[in-house]
């Protein structure tokens, strides 16, 4: 088991095999950011890998393709990626991203 | 629909009518208002094979099945279910999902103004609702629009009209007679398509009959002076379109290196229906004492007995053995070809809005050993006809009539098609089934 964890919410996911950052978040019923639910469309998903990079799956070209050209310039930076493309394949991924919600009674999705 | 007078009309005012089961007018094969009448009165009417099983295992999975002007998204929903949808945003007409894919949080969202949608189809979102007027916004009416949705044989049926009979009535006899020869267990092995300048019903008429074997396929012909008599196929046609040929009971002898040989050749001629790993079992056989005598019936048990041995779930001795090497026509475009544990299949669609263009695909199915089955199958590439890398000899040999037929259709000579009462009825049944729709 994988374990990755989101800050500033301080959730910590455990991501089964093939399964992306957002998709185990709503397995586990947290609500994330996003207006294309899983498409690499609306880029509100995105978050910032601040450490444990070398543990995550790289980019895939429709990712690469869509950081590229679906975002301005200044919302570019390294380390940035698509939580609903985003794979791990070992522990210590951290990553940040606002607007997550933890389950709860007014959190279900 | 209007129908200029000068068109030959015929029942129902069907124009280019069958008028008897020995002809076929060649104007219904690139006739644009006989196109228009088939895309208004066939496909919106009839069950059509949307995809395979496999290609939708998980919740969100989908495939959108594309016929003429209309295209349906089939979904596997949560429950394991299927729903099939009309592919339009009922904002603004979007479609909503294209080729095939996920919806991994489980909403199908429109691209345009992120409109959004359950799997079942109920609306779940509405972006800046408090703009619209409550009667734009009525729950009932913001469903996506369903089609009938079924599965048999491993692959997922649609039918737009839902008025339809249930899947089972309208394919009839058919999944009777591939039942028991283990269909639903197949899984695809590899999938092609060609895209042929001849109409949909042209392309697929050149697999209704085995008739052409002797001068298009010499490779394949059986018999002592390489004649291969037309009559070894057993011709049969149902209700509704359907039909089947099998191999008669006239058999012509061969001696074990014979049969293998020709076993050979159809796996490398088409990889489909014998496969290598049912080479390399029949020839395990091609010793045995009795093989001089009874190869074939040696060779079968050699392949029941390697199926028990690696798990594959073959389905057991039965009269329906005596579909394998033959073909079985589900109207009004599908095909299944059995032979051991695999199986040929074809389906043929209208290609763009041309009446002269088809889009016709091939899969190779086989069975797997249980827990063995691969993951979805992807639609290996779209390959030109004389393609040698990628079609084998038998298929190429096919598609090359294809296009030639397709051009002759418009000689100043030629009137129509005379058919075969013993060899190809089974295409007089194909017309006649499409002119009850037509005619409706
Ligand atoms: S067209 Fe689909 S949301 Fe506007
Ligand atoms: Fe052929």
């Amino acid at each position: 088991m994988t374990r990755v964890r989101v800050e500033p919410l301080g959730a910590d996911l455990e991501p089964e095999p093939g399964e992306s950052v957002i998709e185990a978040a709503w397995r586990l019923g947290y609500q994330w950011p996003t207006t294309c639910w899983g498409q690499a469309e609306c880029m509100l998903c995105r978050v910032d890998v601040i450490a444990g990079e070398e543990a995550t799956v790289p980019q895939g070209a429709d990712e690469e393709l869509a950081l590229r050209t679906r975002l301005p310039a200044s919302a570019q930076r390294p380390g940035l990626r698509l939580a609903c493309r985003l794979q791990v394949r070992g522990d210590g991924v951290v990553l940040r991203k606002r607007g997550v919600v933890a389950p709860g009674p007014t959190g279900a999705p | 629909m209007a129908v200029a007078p000068d068109r030959e009309s015929g029942r129902g005012g069907v124009p280019f009518a069958m008028k008897d089961p020995l002809h076929v007018p060649r104007e219904r094969y690139y006739d644009r208002a006989f196109f228009e009448l088939e895309r208004e009165r066939l496909w919106p009417h009839v069950w059509q094979m949307a995809c395979r099983l496999e290609e939708i295992p998980a919740s969100g999975d989908f495939v959108e099945y594309e016929i003429c002007d209309q295209s349906i998204i089939v979904v596997r929903q949560a429950d394991g279910s299927i729903g099939a949808f009309f592919n339009a945003c009922r904002h603004r007409a979007t479609e909503l999902a294209k080729g095939d894919g996920r919806f991994p949080g489980g909403q199908i969202v429109c691209p345009f103004h992120g409109w959004r949608w359950n799997l079942d189809g109920s609306s779940s979102f509405v972006f800046g609702a408090e703009g619209f007027a409550p009667e734009c916004l009525d729950p009932d009416d913001l469903r996506l629009r369903e089609c009938l949705v079924d599965t048999w044989g491993g692959c997922v049926w649609i039918n737009m009209d839902p008025d339809a009979p249930p899947l089972l009535d309208g394919l009839a006899p058919v999944p009777a007679m591939l039942d028991p020869l283990g269909v639903e267990n197949m899984r695809v092995w590899w999938w092609k398509e060609v895209i042929l300048d001849a109409n949909w019903k042209l392309a697929q008429e050149a697999f209704l009959e085995g008739y052409h074997t002797m001068q298009t396929h010499p490779q394949i012909r059986r018999g002592p002076d390489d004649e291969a008599p037309p009559q070894l196929l057993a011709y049969e046609t149902y209700a509704r379109g359907h039909s089947s040929f099998r191999n008669g009971t006239q058999r012509v002898k061969m001696t074990p290196d014979q049969s293998l040989e020709l076993s050979r050749i159809f796996w490398e001629g088409q990889d489909a229906m014998t496969l290598e790993k049912d080479i390399r079992v029949m020839a395990s056989v091609r010793d045995h004492p009795d093989a001089a005598q009874s190869f074939p019936r040696l060779a079968v048990d050699a392949i029941y007995e390697d199926a028990a041995a690696r798990g594959i779930p073959i389905a057991p001795y039965g009269p329906a053995m005596k579909l394998w090497g033959g073909e079985v026509f589900a109207f009004p475009n599908y095909f299944v070809l059995p032979q051991f544990a695999n199986a040929l299949c074809y389906r043929s669609r209208p290609y763009g809005d041309d009446p002269e263009r088809c889009r016709f695909e091939v899969w190779s199915l086989t069975t797997y050993p249980e827990g063995e089955e691969p993951g979805p199958p992807q639609l290996q590439g779209r390959y030109a006809k004389d393609d040698t890398e990628h079609w084998g000899l038998i298929p190429r040999q096919d598609f090359s009539n294809i296009e030639r037929q397709q051009r002759g259709l418009h000689s100043r000579s030629f009137e129509q098609l005379r058919l075969a009462t013993e060899w190809e009825r089974a295409i007089s049944n194909m017309h006649e089934s499409l002119d009850r729709h037509l005619e409706r």
